[in-house]
């Protein structure tokens, strides 16, 4: 037997060395790993275990000046998968596919994904909400979230605007105060694995949201309703492209109404309201659907420009009396032909029919131009140009809206020739936004402040208190008291006995102005289009509101302002100043003419709608119900205006009819076929059903089925055909 | 005949002590996985546990049966490692994540590869201890050898186990060297098997991205590096002091298999620099106690044996921590008696067993 040689004995010592020095090595490498680079390791995997959740703060409300809720926030109930925690994947996606009428393959992708969260369907309804839950499916959540929701649906939508799916604020309002209404939101952070399961240590913590703060808008939504229906009104009898009225209150710049029609319905804002849009909407390819998307949620009163026209003389006039280079007696005289301005064939209006000799006054109310250059040029270009800058015009009003437009003006005195001088005079060659001319009109009826318009009043927490209140903000003194005093005693004249008769309202003093201009498309007058608009002040003795009537390609005959958007400020001006209880004075004319045929208002609250409409008859009045759904024994709860009112013969009583709540108002669909058109007519009106007509003859077919429990107001198609 | 002493104390108390570690480290790392995708918490601790028993049987078995007897049957034992190797290209072979590296024997199964380790080490003894005078000549004792290592580790290649493969061969050949190997011959296979290695990373682009991963892990975080990465996260979140025990974030499926190829970065997680160190200290008294006995050997088999043994241990555990450490470019090598595996665990502690019966033969202060 050998035994192990002194070489082999020293190569094991050596080996021994060696492996120490090795383990030495490891742990030095070791103890830089832990403890020199531990700190920078540890934060590296720190982020990787950690889980940052946010948690939703609820998003503040928007109110009308009144209190009214115009955006809110509705919870909803979200479905969230973890796919990790899912057993039986097959069974999971049927069921889900089967409640939340989904695509099953689909959803089987979705639960079988590897993420560690995967949102199946947002905003589903409690009921289904309630099914999933007594379904207890392993790994599907169903979380409690804020849904955007706007009541009234497209009313004040341009103002509103409307936020994404995360809740966050696209257009309008909603952007603008994003910050203030998004709130804080809260965290959830928690360690997960790998896979983004929860880690069993304790170490999660919760930040509660905070939620955000409500918005109190100027606006008021009577008001803004009376302007909308105006709106509705004026373009579809002009078959106009837009139109928009804004209301402005003068002493603080409020903002009481801005309507701008047609619009959209921010709760579902990529749909246009119209049935037949909606159909060629389908087809379009994905650009230029954006491309109408963007139209579609531009607001006009801010976001475009236009040329004023005579409205703008307001603005001339201002100037000219403030300069004292024109008094209300100053004559002038009118021939038609505009010959002081070389190198230009400039004319009146009326240039076939001159206006012959005039004075100051009897200028405006004709809307001559020739008086109004005359103005101009008196003014010169530096004075011009300063009072155009000090109206406010070729800068943004800084209202709290986006995307507001500053409008063209010349860059400065230096830039404008006599036939720029001239032009602008009568409000051609500049353009401004209808923000810009209402925020100017309203300085010349406040006594002379120019105004930063407000839309929004305060900020209110969820408690209500006010956080913040926006106090109106003078820009700067413009004209003064005297001039502008001087300045509505003839716009008055020109609603009383100018151009501006059709916005005469017995009772209230209006002044106001017409406007008709020719629009410019790439840089030329296009022809036969116009922007036909009225701007108005009432009542003069004590402006309460500025009313700004702008329609936009009237297209049914039609154009002049005086004609067609002076009847509209009319009947706006009418509403809002009975709204704001502005007592109304009439003149000795107007007493006269009242008393012939004024009659008082009888009690017809809490009456049956049948006994009300003989007894108005009686009394020779007319009378209004916004329901539709009347029966003949419904109840009158309430009237306006109210009894003992004194009101002209043949005036209009709205009254307020006990309707049944929406909801209840379940209609069964009777059964249709073989029926003619009248019938068919008749039914479904009386039903309160709206109906689509395909075909002639008699009823072939119809959708929904007969016997189907359908909504109040909703869309019935009919075919009809021949009988065989 | 030398008279049987008492064996080794502390080379069986630190065993017993790495064991102990092992049983708690692969209960821990083992939990998240045994938890969630076996729906049994303990699965890994109790087959762990199983085979712990059983190891330390079988090391009690060794340590009193006489280690000269293996001169004798040491063909026989390589014929049988031989013959197991090759049992997994029959029916009887499984596969476990892609890998066909067990033989099922019904109730539980086994892994050949270690066998083939102890058996080779046994048989390389004997043949180095009988022809002692010729490892001084290339041809005569060198390449005989280098054949046996060429049997032994291709039967481990043909498993496509690389790593085990190098393991063994590094032990074989540091044995070689201590039966008295001629340097020059030694520089001349250093340099071939360097080249060789070279060659072998060259021609494969996974072990290219492998050595990319290796000089800059957090660049490949997510594909080759992750384990890397994962392994680095351990070891810092553990810091000096460790989360404690049981608290590791990483075995939470960040790094896979923890209770085996990473094992020693749950240990730094979970008990830190501390607990690290402690194991490396168990190792290396553990070598130093192997070590011991070799030299003190009464035969040049006991020495070459007992030599044997203590590389593939250090070798191993070396490797292990390299790995994990982020040293050396990464490769898959369980802890030897702390990571989970039944047949390591039971080859491992039957080596020990071998280890203290030699040391039972040996004039050494026992404690």
């Amino acid at each position: 037997m050998s035994s192990p040689t002194i070489s082999t004995k020293k190569r094991l010592i050596a080996m021994l060395l060696l492996v120490s020095i090795a383990s030495l090595s490891l742990t030095i490498r070791l103890g830089y790993l832990q403890i020199v680079k531990g700190e920078e390791l540890k934060k590296l995997a720190l982020e990787q275990w950690t889980r940052d959740i946010p948690v939703r703060a609820k998003r503040g409300v928007i109110f009308d000046r009144k209190g009214k809720k115009l955006a809110i926030s509705v919870s909803a109930d979200t479905v969230w998968c973890r796919p990790a925690d899912v057993k039986n994947p097959k069974e999971t996606a049927k069921i889900l596919a089967e409640v939340l009428d989904l695509d099953e393959d689909n959803v089987y992708k979705k639960i079988t994904s590897r993420q560690s969260v995967v949102k199946i369907k947002m905003w589903i309804s409690k009921e289904k909400a309630d099914i999933l839950r007594s379904k207890k499916l392993s790994g599907i959540e169903i979380v409690d979230d804020n849904k955007r929701y706007y009541p009234y649906d497209n009313f004040a939508a341009h103002i509103l605007g409307f936020t994404d799916i995360d809740n966050v604020g696209l257009y309008g309002i909603e952007k603008t105060y994003n910050k203030y209404l998004t709130g804080t939101p809260g965290r959830w952070i928690k360690t997960a694995d790998a896979v983004g399961r929860q880690l069993p240590y304790a170490n999660e913590k919760l930040y509660e949201p905070k939620d955000g703060l409500s918005v109190v808008l100027t606006i008021d939504e009577t008001i803004q309703h009376f302007a909308e229906k105006a709106a509705l009104e004026a373009l579809l009898k002009n078959k106009a492209k837009r139109v928009s009225i804004i209301i402005m209150e003068p002493k603080t710049g409020d903002i009481l109404a801005m309507a701008s029609k047609p619009d959209y319905d921010p709760n579902n804002p990529r749909e246009p309201l119209d049935e037949n849009l909606k159909q060629q909407w389908k087809e379009l390819p994905q650009k230029e659907l954006i491309k109408k998307w963007y139209d579609m949620w531009r607001n006009f009163p801010i976001n475009d420009v236009y040329e004023p026209g005579s409205t703008f003389k307001i603005i001339t006039a201002a100037a000219g009396l403030e300069e004292n280079v024109v008094t209300p007696e100053s004559q002038f005289y009118c021939d038609g032909f505009i010959t002081s301005v070389k190198g230009a064939r400039l004319k009146c209006w009326r240039w076939y029919n001159p206006h012959g000799s005039e004075t100051f006054v009897e200028g405006v109310q004709n809307s001559c131009n020739e008086v109004f250059v005359a103005v101009g040029q008196r003014l010169g270009k530096e004075r011009m140009y300063k009072y155009i800058k000090a109206f406010g015009f070729g800068e943004k009003t800084g209202i709290e809206l986006t995307g507001e437009q500053s409008g063209i003006i010349p860059r400065g005195p230096e830039y404008m020739k006599e036939v720029n001088l001239a032009t602008i005079s009568y409000g051609q060659g500049i353009a401004v936004t209808p923000i810009q001319l209402i925020t100017a009109i309203s300085a010349v009826a406040n006594g002379g402040n120019l105004m930063k318009p407000r839309i929004v009043k305060e900020l209110v927490d969820d408690k209500g208190n006010v956080v913040h209140e926006f106090k109106p903000v003078i820009k700067r003194k413009v004209i003064s008291k005297d001039t502008s005093k001087t300045l509505l005693s003839i716009l008055e004249t020109v609603v009383s006995s100018g151009t501006g008769k059709k916005a005469y309202v017995p009772g209230y003093r209006v002044g106001g102005k017409t406007g008709t201009a020719q629009k410019v498309i790439n840089g030329r007058y296009a022809e036969g289009k116009y922007v036909a608009s009225f701007v108005a002040i009432a009542p003069v003795n004590d402006p309460k509101i500025t009313v700004l009537v702008v329609i936009d390609e009237p297209s049914n005959g039609e154009y002049y302002g005086g004609r067609i958007a002076a009847p509209v400020a009319g009947q706006v001006i009418k509403e809002t100043l009975n709204y704001l209880d502005v007592e109304p004075q009439f003149t000795a004319d107007e007493q006269k003419n009242n008393n012939e045929k004024t009659v008082v208002v009888p009690e017809v609250r809490n009456l049956t709608i049948k006994d009300v409409v003989n007894k108005l008859k009686k009394a020779g009045l007319d009378y209004n119900t916004e329901t539709l759904d009347i029966q003949k024994d419904s109840l009158v709860i309430d009237q306006f205006p109210l009894p003992g009112t004194k009101v002209k013969k043949g005036s209009m009583i709205d009254l307020y009819v006990y309707s049944r709540r929406k909801e209840d108002s379940k209609i069964i669909m009777p059964n249709l076929k073989g029926k003619t058109m009248e019938e068919v007519t008749e039914l479904l009106n009386n039903l309160g059903l709206r109906f689509k007509f395909k075909g002639n003859g008699v009823v072939k077919s119809q959708y929904p089925a007969a016997g189907t429990m359908v909504e109040f107001n909703s869309l019935v198609k009919v075919e009809f055909g021949k009988v065989n | 005949m030398i008279k049987k002493k008492a064996c080794d104390f502390t080379l069986m108390i630190v065993t017993i002590l790495l064991v102990f570690i092992g049983i708690i480290m692969v209960f821990s790392s083992s939990y998240p996985e045994a938890y969630y995708k076996m729906k049994d918490g303990y699965f890994f601790l109790k087959k762990q546990m199983f085979f712990s028993a059983l190891g330390l049987f079988a090391m009690i078995f060794f340590m009193n049966f006489d280690y000269r007897r293996f001169q004798k049957l040491s063909k026989l034992i390589f014929l049988i490692s031989i013959i197991l190797g090759l049992l997994i290209f029959t029916p009887l072979g499984t596969e476990f994540h892609g890998a066909r590296r067990w033989i099922n024997l019904g109730f539980t199964t086994f892994q050949p590869s270690e066998a083939i380790k102890l058996g080779s080490i046994i048989y390389l003894a004997s043949y180095l201890s009988r022809k002692k005078e010729r490892i001084k000549y290339f041809f005569k004792g060198v390449v005989p050898a280098l054949i046996i290592i060429g049997i032994a580790c291709g039967l481990i290649i043909i498993q496509k186990d690389l790593s085990t493969s190098a393991t063994l061969g590094l032990t074989l050949m540091i044995m070689l060297f201590i039966a008295g190997m001629k340097f020059l011959h030694l520089t001349f296979l250093a340099s071939i098997g360097i080249g060789g290695a070279a060659l072998a990373i060259l021609k494969e682009e996974f072990r290219i991205k492998r050595i990319l991963a290796f000089l800059d892990p957090f660049k490949y975080k997510d594909t080759v590096g992750w384990q890397l990465v994962q392994s680095l996260y351990a070891l810092g979140s553990g810091g000096i002091f460790g989360l404690g025990l049981g608290k590791s974030r990483q075995k939470f499926f960040y790094i896979p298999e923890p209770y085996n190829d990473f094992i020693f970065a749950i240990i730094g997680e979970e008990l830190g620099f501390v607990g690290c160190v402690t194991v490396i200290i168990l190792f290396l008294i553990l070598i130093w106690r192997g070590i011991r006995i070799a030299i003190n050997a009464k035969d040049l088999f006991g020495c070459l044996l007992a030599s044997g043994i203590v590389a593939l241990i250090t070798v191993q555990s070396m490797i292990h921590i390299a790995v994990v450490t982020s040293s050396i470019p990464p490769t898959g090598i369980p802890l030897p008696f702390v990571s989970f595996g039944g047949t390591s665990l039971l080859i491992f502690m039957s080596a020990v067993g071998i280890l203290l019966n030699i040391s039972r033969y040996t004039d050494l202060d026992r404690s």
